[in-house]
């Protein structure tokens, strides 16, 4: 039993220890500084569904739905546009981030450094968020906190039957 | 910060714990000498913990790198590889006389899935493909009906839980029997709902149809072996 013990107390120890990976971001452009009129323009001349993911890098939540995110992007690519609106973060963090784990997605990122945009469009400062426009611009759904593939799944099919 | 899981999960671990409770009192699981519950308990930890290991090493998150990912278990949990370390768990831990212990637990997990299906309803989770039936529901702020998919599924696992104890006390199945019958009834319900649910993926059918299989060949070895022995 104390053997059990020594291992998990070393387990403890290490696996924070191990970090971060090392991405490489430089192949990652800056983000594009955008404002709530711009975000508006683009969801209202959008002739598909979009759904504006908010994320951060430092958002430990966003971490783990980020492969569903990708997933669904490239899943849904050319029937739903996909944005991720990064807020509250640096351009370095963001590009890392994206990095990791969006290399080839087709997810347009924004940047929103005061992270007043979401709250500008009906939601809150919460992150990670997700809102679900239908073509033209209305909201369907906001989802508040981490997406589940089922939560996606649905507001996506939500999207895609005009609801 | 959504607690909803955790509301489902108590509904879950709730419907357990009564299905446990009145196999007790009706003398169903007097053989086995361990408290099932604390079993049961540890199973379902172990469980999610691999799961939720399994489907972020699927999705390419590292473990290592982002322990703390582990805890957000809302971002998904592999099914297939949580239920077989649930019982893998069990079986361990039961060592001696794993066969009762699968046994004793086999209707109150039925019950339990039961209990965890019906929590959708307390984090607007229910709904499934799109549907003209009478019984359709509808999303906050849509028009469009939906199969109530996971009611469906609770309704199935309540049916099946309850049939299960009722056959224990009443024809008294050979050793091992209980949990083939629960095993395969798990996967099959699971299978058949599946294709009523939105998803991303074709989801872990491959998982649900071994569940039935493994299960209805566990009935089979272990009527056999009763059979050999009488």
């Amino acid at each position: 039993m104390n053997h059990l013990r020594h291992w998990l107390a070393a387990l403890l120890i290490v696996v924070p220890a191990c970090g971060g990976p090392s991405v490489d971001a430089s192949a990652i452009p800056e983000l594009p500084s955008v404002s709530a009129g711009d975000v508006a323009t683009v969801l209202e001349g959008s002739e598909q569904p979009v759904v504006v993911n908010v994320w951060a890098s430092w958002c430990v939540p966003c971490r783990s739905e980020a492969p569903l995110l990708e997933r669904a992007s490239e899943q849904f690519d050319g029937e739903v546009r996909f944005v991720g609106l990064n807020v509250r973060d640096s351009q370095d963090g963001a590009r890392s981030f994206i990095a990791e784990f969006f290399p080839d997605a087709p997810i347009e990122h924004w940047f929103d450094s005061a992270g007043d945009i979401p709250v500008e469009l009906g939601g809150s400062r919460a992150v990670p968020l997700t809102f679900f426009y239908g073509p033209g611009g209305e909201m369907i759904d906001l989802h508040t906190g981490v997406l589940d593939e089922r939560t996606l799944a649905l507001g996506i099919d939500e999207l895609l039957a005009g609801g | 910060m959504e607690f909803t899981l955790l509301g489902s999960a108590a509904i879950g671990v709730a419907s357990l714990y009564a299905m446990l409770r009145w196999e007790a009192t009706r003398g169903n699981v007097l053989e086995c000498s361990r408290d099932l519950w604390d079993v049961a308990l540890t199973g379902i930890v172990a469980g999610v913990f691999v799961g939720r290991l399994a489907a972020m090493i699927g999705d390419g998150v590292n473990p290592l790198s982002n322990p703390a990912d582990i805890l957000i278990v809302r971002a998904g949990v592999s099914t297939g590889f949580a239920a077989l370390a649930a019982l893998a768990t069990v079986a361990w831990i039961g060592r001696g006389e794993a066969w009762v212990v699968v046994d004793g637990l086999a209707a109150g997990a039925l019950a339990g899935l039961a209990g965890w299906h019906a929590g959708c309803l307390t984090r607007e989770a229910c709904l499934g493909t799109v549907t003209d039936l009478p019984w359709a529901m509808t999303q906050n702020g849509s028009t469009i009906g939906r199969h109530p998919v996971e009611l469906y599924a609770a309704g199935l696992y309540v049916l099946a839980a309850i049939g299960l104890a009722l056959y224990r006390k009443r024809s008294l199945p050979a050793i091992g029997v209980s949990a083939g019958v629960g095993l395969a009834a798990a996967g099959a319900i699971r299978l058949l709902t599946e294709p009523l649910r939105p998803s991303l993926s074709s989801g872990p059918l491959l998982w649900y149809a071994l569940a039935m299989v493994v299960g209805g060949a566990v009935v089979v070895w272990r009527l056999r072996v009763a059979r050999a022995a009488t």
